[in-house]
């Protein structure tokens, strides 16, 4: 006879796989909340303090829509579309004027935030009815994980990221917008347009916030107004550790504050895995200023002149 | 400047020596009168008012020390903090955690100065930590935010009895009870409340403003002023550009602090909230609108957005506080596009070009000079 | 490639201007600054006596204001040490090397613009024990800028910038001013004003290390000049004798070629 008892080993093989589960899931969540912070701030130096309340406009859109009878992935093309054309509207009219002004455009966008978190709490009310979360979960031990949140999003936001890459080294678009950032008097003497590029960007920085709003809707649980913020601490936290560069900047930021994270929630609790994760964001910024990337930068540089 | 007036000044004029300069708006007799009128006005309130709305009235005093605090910082050295509601809230909590173990009126006062003390420690320790780790600008900002949000996590989840520090609950986010402020010695004395809070509000404020005027027309105010503009050039002239940033950075702590204590004592009541974003983005809602570089200004931007929310609050129910907030909103966006340096600044601005056009209209016939040599 | 002359050139000590004293008051020894492949300053020797007024000069790359930036502290020597007034400066951050009485001025003008050009001289000034009052008029005259004492610096005309960051630099009561490249960018009136300042607060017995280019305005001000070249001190002499000099023109030649 073979008792199926949960020996001290499979327990922790247990343990330990939730906890990996609870990794891919903070790792998929910070990549696909920064990756439009970072574009924005990386390439047009403006923080857009209204980042949370882009992807709002993304979980709205998409929620609304498929409320409204569309089925799931359409409703979040909806999100996307819909939070894309808010965005070049927002650039248009108010980033524009705030391109050489940092502090400004942080005040400014934090202004636009509680403008547009209110005016949803106002038109729509304190929540919509959620969406129930596709995919199921997976059973393992006393454990249980989502499939959409822990291997599903993970995986998107990997190949966003890897999606971005290709977009900015391998198409003209590209080139054009990298020229822009390294000198944008120099790209203009080349010909390029530099404020069809800044538009462009911001307005792709826009697609991203409405999509990870539009691949969260069904993930939320209770759609509510406030949870920008919840976005937007994630990001602006993992833009600044990761430093100047955009995919490989946001990718090892979010690695680092996932295990922290994780750790700290599967051991002490959410609250204290978020914790986790703003002290070590505290540390990170005092050790390394100019973020990680911007550190390997500097250590590459070093090895360069010493050669 | 206060090294322009000679020695047989009268006091009056040296007074005034003190509290001008170039830092600060308001260096006429028109002004001063102009003051002295809006703090016997202010005085004469309680008695022309109800009781509820004195009350209200000291809570937006309280928050002008937090005000005054970001826009003595931010105005004057050029570091935009977030966090100020950390010290604010630290503030607080500090004093009811002292006042409801020692619940005597000695214990209150002992609550207050520890309170602030604590307050403008905590200040000091962040102030060091990023100013001499080399952290600069925007990672202020962010930084100051982030330890605001660590604050807000831990204290939301310190629900449990096991949370308590000798007889004060903390609470997590059902909040902590915070005992009224009490002066006197001994076993009882006169609490402050309701018409002697705002008094004691309305004084306190009044010296804080005089106290920052003269602070910032000194030559330590010139020295905050040279770091807000060339850092490096500063460092330059030999000023130790970390350590005047520390000092600033704690008188700051120091005023929110104070504007804690009394925001708890208030309400007799403090919870995590105080720590959130969205109490952490006011101050820097009324100082860009109020005129970064006006105490005034911040103090005057914070009463009346204040007085604005309350209104909309009480008169329209939830919805109005939500509309409060649009408006607060939009009125920041609106600020930085056209108006940056803030309501104050600008119309000072604009009263001053206009009354030197008229000047020179009055001297008409010679051509004014070319600003190009 | 030395001969017997530099070599003797490095090791005497630095003649000091007529009129001045002897006493040493700032000196390198060995002084290096490598960056990873490149010594741009190569065991110099250097050393100026109190009241002297010294130019500095050299090609493009010569190491001037490698040098000058080791003697402030923004540049940490890989190498030797730099004595001011008796102290080592080694140790000492650039804000407390200001303190022992070296006042620097730098190549592109960086006055404080939204402040009036009054303002500007007190922020270096109210670090002194001085009386405020009467040295910003006295300053403002030595600079010239008496009329434009309340307007915004940010607009007044460039030379007149590079004046009142002179002026910033006068206030601080210095032993020793380093001005790197103070007439960049002037017109012949303003070189021939700056040329008058210079002699006029030399004359009162500041020291003076001056990196320039402009040749002419070099023969207006000093008696002794040091020649620097690939980081080390090439010649050293009376500006005559440097610029009879065939070896000083071929390594500026050198530059061109």
């Amino acid at each position: 006879m073979i008792e199926a008892t949960a020996t001290p080993l499979t327990s922790s093989t247990y343990s330990l796989a939730a906890l990996f589960f609870q990794f891919l899931n903070s790792f998929g969540f910070i990549i696909l909340a920064t990756v439009g912070l970072a574009i924005i701030f990386g390439m047009m130096g403006v923080i857009n303090l209204a980042h949370g309340e882009f992807i709002l406009i993304g979980v709205y859109g998409t929620a609304l829509t498929y409320h409204a009878g569309v089925p799931l992935p359409l409703a979040m093309v909806a999100g996307v579309v819909v939070t894309t054309i808010f965005g070049v509207i927002i650039e248009r009219t108010v980033v524009r004027k705030l391109y050489d002004r940092l502090l400004d455009s942080m005040v400014a966008t934090w202004g636009l935030a509680l403008v547009i978190s209110q005016l949803l709490l106002i038109v729509f009310g304190s929540s919509l009815d959620s969406i129930s979360t596709p995919m199921g979960s997976v059973s393992y031990g006393p454990f249980s994980s989502s499939i959409y949140r822990s291997i599903f999003l993970p995986i998107v936001a990997v190949l966003v990221l890897a999606g971005l890459y290709a977009l900015f080294t391998r198409t003209e678009f590209g080139i054009k917008a990298r020229a822009t950032i390294e000198d944008p008097e120099t790209a203009r003497a080349m010909g390029i347009d530099t404020d069809r590029m800044y538009v462009s960007t911001f307005a792709i920085g826009s697609a991203l916030a409405g999509l990870t709003g539009a691949l969260y809707a069904p993930a939320l649980g209770s759609i509510t107004p406030n949870r920008g913020s919840t976005f937007l601490v994630e990001a602006f936290v993992a833009v600044v550790v990761g430093g100047p560069s955009v995919i490989v900047g946001t990718l090892s930021a979010s690695g680092v504050l996932s295990v922290f994270n994780a750790t700290g929630s599967f051991f002490f609790g959410t609250f204290i895995g978020q914790m986790f994760l703003l002290l070590v964001a505290i540390v990170a910024l005092r050790v390394l200023p100019d973020g990680i990337t911007g550190y390997v930068e500097d250590w590459r540089q070093r090895r360069r002149a010493e050669q | 400047m206060s090294w322009r007036v000679d020695a047989e000044a009268s006091m009056v004029d040296r007074l005034r020596g003190r509290l001008e300069g170039p830092n600060t708006y308001g260096n006429s007799r028109l002004f001063w009168a102009g003051f002295a009128i809006v703090v016997a006005a202010f005085a004469a309130y309680p008695q022309l008012v109800g009781v509820y709305t004195v009350i209200q009235t000291s809570r937006y005093f309280a928050l002008a020390f937090l005000a005054l605090s970001l826009s003595f910082i931010w105005g004057y050295a050029g570091v935009l903090s977030f966090g100020q509601v950390a010290f604010f809230g630290v503030a607080a909590y500090t004093f009811g955690i002292i006042g409801l173990n020692f619940g005597s009126a000695t214990g209150i006062m002992a609550a207050l100065v520890g309170a602030i003390l604590v307050g403008t420690a905590v200040a000091a320790l962040v102030g060091y930590f990023m100013f001499y780790g080399g952290v600069r600008d925007t990672y202020v900002t962010i930084m100051t935010l982030v330890i605001a949000l660590v604050l807000n996590t831990f204290m939301a989840q310190t629900a449990g009895s096991e949370w308590a520090i000798g007889a004060a609950q903390l609470g997590g986010f059902n909040g902590m009870d915070i005992p009224s402020l009490t002066l006197g010695i001994g076993q009882s004395g006169l609490v402050l409340e309701r018409v002697a809070f705002y008094y004691a509000l309305l004084g306190a404020l009044v010296v804080a403003y005089l106290g920052l005027r003269a602070l910032v027309n000194s030559s330590f105010g010139m020295t905050m002023v040279a770091v807000r503009e060339d850092e490096a050039r500063t460092a330059t002239f030999g000023y130790n550009v970390p350590f005047i940033k520390l000092v600033v950075f704690t008188i700051g702590g120091a005023l929110a602090a104070v504007g804690g204590v009394f925001y708890g004592s208030w309400g007799n009541y403090i919870d995590p909230t105080v720590f959130g974003i969205a109490f952490a983005a006011l101050p820097v809602v009324w100082v860009s609108v109020g005129g970064r570089e006006s105490l005034l200004g911040a103090m005057g931007a914070t009463i009346l957005i204040e007085r604005m929310r309350t209104e909309l609050s009480s008169g329209i129910g939830p919805i109005g506080s939500e509309w409060a907030l649009v408006i607060v909103g939009g009125l920041l966006l609106g600020v930085i596009l056209f108006m940056p340096a803030g309501v104050v600044p600008t119309v000072a601005d604009r009263i001053d070009r206009l009354r030197s056009r008229r000047a020179d209209n009055a001297r008409s016939t010679t051509p004014t000079e070319e600003a190009v040599e | 490639m030395s001969t017997p002359q530099d070599i003797n050139v490095r090791q005497r000590p630095a003649v000091a201007a007529t009129g001045g004293s002897t006493d040493t008051i700032l000196s390198t020894a060995r002084l290096t600054k490598n960056f990873g492949g490149l010594t741009a300053v190569d065991g110099v020797e250097f050393s100026v006596s109190e009241g002297e007024l010294r130019c500095l000069i050299g090609p493009n790359g010569a190491g001037k204001s490698t040098l000058l930036e080791l003697i402030t502290g923004q540049l940490a020597p890989s190498e030797g040490d730099i004595y001011f007034d008796g102290t080592d400066l080694t140790d000492l951050d650039p804000h407390e090397r200001i303190d022992t009485g070296i006042s620097v001025k730098f190549q592109s003008p960086h006055v404080y613009e939204d402040l009036t050009v009054e303002q500007n001289l007190q922020v270096p000034l109210q670090r002194t024990d001085r009386d405020i009052e009467s040295v910003l008029s006295t300053t403002l005259e030595q600079i010239s800028l008496v009329e434009q004492a309340d307007r915004r610096a940010g607009d007044l005309s460039h030379g007149q910038q590079q004046r009142l960051e002179i002026g910033m630099a006068i206030t601080l009561d210095p032993k020793l001013m380093l001005l790197d490249e103070p007439v960049a960018g002037m017109s012949v009136e303003e070189t021939g004003e700056i040329a008058a300042l210079i002699r006029s607060l030399h004359d009162e017995g500041m020291a003076f290390v001056v990196v320039e280019h402009d040749m002419e305005f070099v023969r207006e001000i000093s008696e002794q000049v040091t020649v620097l070249n690939q980081g080390e001190i090439f010649r050293q002499g009376p500006i005559e004798e440097i610029e009879a000099d065939e070896a000083v023109r071929r390594i500026y030649l050198g530059e061109n070629a």
